[in-house]
């Protein structure tokens, strides 16, 4: 194979070397342009050092950045952008804070947590051995709404014995 | 001022936050407009130039009587208007022929200002370059060369470089580029200075590339010219204001937005959120509802299913 193709030239010398940005996809190339006299017209020159600039740049950027197979094509990951560009507009101002939210800070509350919020609308029945909702829906009842014994049987002994009642205490009344 | 303008509707105030100063900014947009006096060469140049920064560019099309370095007030207003923080004047006057105007503003107040007067005999538009071009939006490499741009001192080379890199590269926001996308190149070269007179000429150059296979792991690069040609001249420059480029190269704390769990973007962009659901109790199904199953019932219902249960276990016991 080696034999039949050549392998096509992919350095770059320069004397200078070139500086990168590869977040910006930028090569400095700090050398200046060969001299007019040299070699060919300005075009030849420009485009000779455009594509050394191009190929010292693709070199950087395959050799150095990590590279990812994915079925939309290979992807370069491009490190953040080093060179200094100013921004658009001033960043912004943190908003100022609320009066509770100062008076937490200096009292050094914090927010409760899910778990603290859940904390007290659940409530271990020991008997049962289960969680139950303290409130709401299928929740505790509240005591003295309706007493749990709101209904009672009556037998024959306990009406006889209620009448008796009744009757001493007409009794009493009477004397 | 459009900033302090209270938002009457949910739309108008999103409008007004798209263009609030922001912590990660977005894309700079540039505005393409003309001197009320324009010669042909300058006004292709513009078109070229809005060419290669489209998406993020605006265009006006009618005249502007401007002078950016005597007033830039119209220039700050149709800065806060349009929302562009960049802007590309083409004019072209008896005294300053065919001149290209590059200028950035700051929280909309002109931050810098480059004049760059173009040579006709050089120009050459894109559409005389009969060759392929390349798609629109794509990500351009950029190389500057000659020592003029490597000086060490802000002069009118180093700004007219942090100029045009920002002219020529469009969204820097994505972490991530294909190796397909790596289509074409811009060449912004400065000559060697000969004299102290003459200030040296920057061509910027267009190449598309191509790949070839070279039998090591990096293929060859070869290039070819798309246009437009063009050769410029600095001319006056505005220097940005020391406190004011100071604010503008501001880092802020904390730069990195927290990246949100569980949500990611797809191949085609769009938002996949991943949840988290509990394990489906089919007991608690809401089958028909019927008057007959009301709640109370339901309940009475319960009640006598716990009866049983407590009858059960005292037989067990």
């Amino acid at each position: 194979m080696a034999a039949t193709k050549p392998k096509l030239d992919i350095s770059v010398d320069k004397p200078t070397p070139y500086t990168f940005d590869l977040g910006l996809l930028l090569a400095n190339d700090p050398n200046p342009l060969p001299p007019s006299t040299s070699s060919g017209d300005l075009e030849e020159r420009l485009a000779a050092t455009a594509r050394d600039g191009a190929q010292a740049l693709i070199n950087q950027m395959l050799t150095t950045l990590p590279l990812s197979s994915t079925p939309a094509g290979v992807l370069l990951t491009l490190p953040q952008v080093s060179t200094r560009l100013p921004r658009e507009k001033p960043i912004p101002a943190q908003k100022e804070k609320t009066k509770w939210q100062q008076f937490a800070d200096r009292k050094g509350i914090k927010p409760k947590t899910r778990e603290q919020r859940r904390e007290k609308s659940r409530t271990f029945n020991e008997d049962k051995g289960e969680w139950e909702k303290t409130w709401g829906y299928k929740g505790k009842r509240k005591e003295g709404v309706v007493p749990d014994d709101w209904v009672t049987e009556v037998t024959e002994k306990s009406e006889r014995e209620a009448e008796d009642k009744q009757k001493q205490k007409k009794k009493k009344r009477k004397v | 001022m459009l900033r302090q303008v209270k938002p009457r509707n949910a739309r108008s105030k999103r409008a007004l936050e798209k263009r609030a100063p922001k912590v990660v900014e977005n894309p700079k947009t540039a505005l393409f407009l003309r001197y009320t006096t324009c010669s042909e060469v300058c006004q292709n140049a513009l078109s070229d130039l809005y060419a290669l920064r489209t998406p993020l560019a605006k265009r006006f099309t009618k005249k502007n009587d401007i002078h950016p370095f005597t007033d830039p007030a119209s220039l700050e207003f149709f800065s806060e208007r349009n929302d562009c923080s960049m802007f590309v004047f083409a004019s072209s006057s008896k005294k300053r022929p065919h001149t290209l105007t590059l200028g950035r503003t700051f929280g909309h107040k002109i931050l810098d200002m480059i004049e760059l007067s173009l040579e006709p005999e050089s120009y050459r538009q894109m559409s005389q370059f009969k060759t392929r071009k390349p798609a629109i939006g794509l990500r351009p490499m950029l190389v500057f060369s000659g020592t003029a741009f490597d000086s060490p001192t802000a002069n009118e080379y180093t700004m007219a470089k942090s100029m045009l890199t920002e002219l020529f590269t469009g969204d820097t926001s994505g972490d991530k580029i294909d190796v397909e996308g790596l289509q074409y190149l811009i060449n912004i070269s400065a000559d060697e200075p000969a004299g102290d007179e003459v200030k040296p000429a920057i061509h910027v150059r267009v190449y598309m590339i191509s790949t070839k296979r070279s039998g090591h792991k990096v293929p060859r690069v070869e290039v070819e010219e798309v246009g437009p040609r063009m050769d410029f001249r600095p001319g006056r420059i505005q220097e940005p204001q020391e406190d004011m480029w100071k604010e503008a190269l501001k880092k802020p704390k904390a730069g990195e937005e927290r990246t949100k769990k569980n949500v990611s973007t797809d191949l085609m962009g769009d938002k996949l959120g991943r949840i988290h659901l509990g394990r489906q109790d089919l007991g608690d199904l809401q089958t028909r509802k019927m008057k007959g199953l009301k709640r109370s019932r339901d309940m009475q219902d319960e009640d006598t299913a716990m009866a049983e249960d407590d009858t059960a276990k005292k037989s067990k016991n």
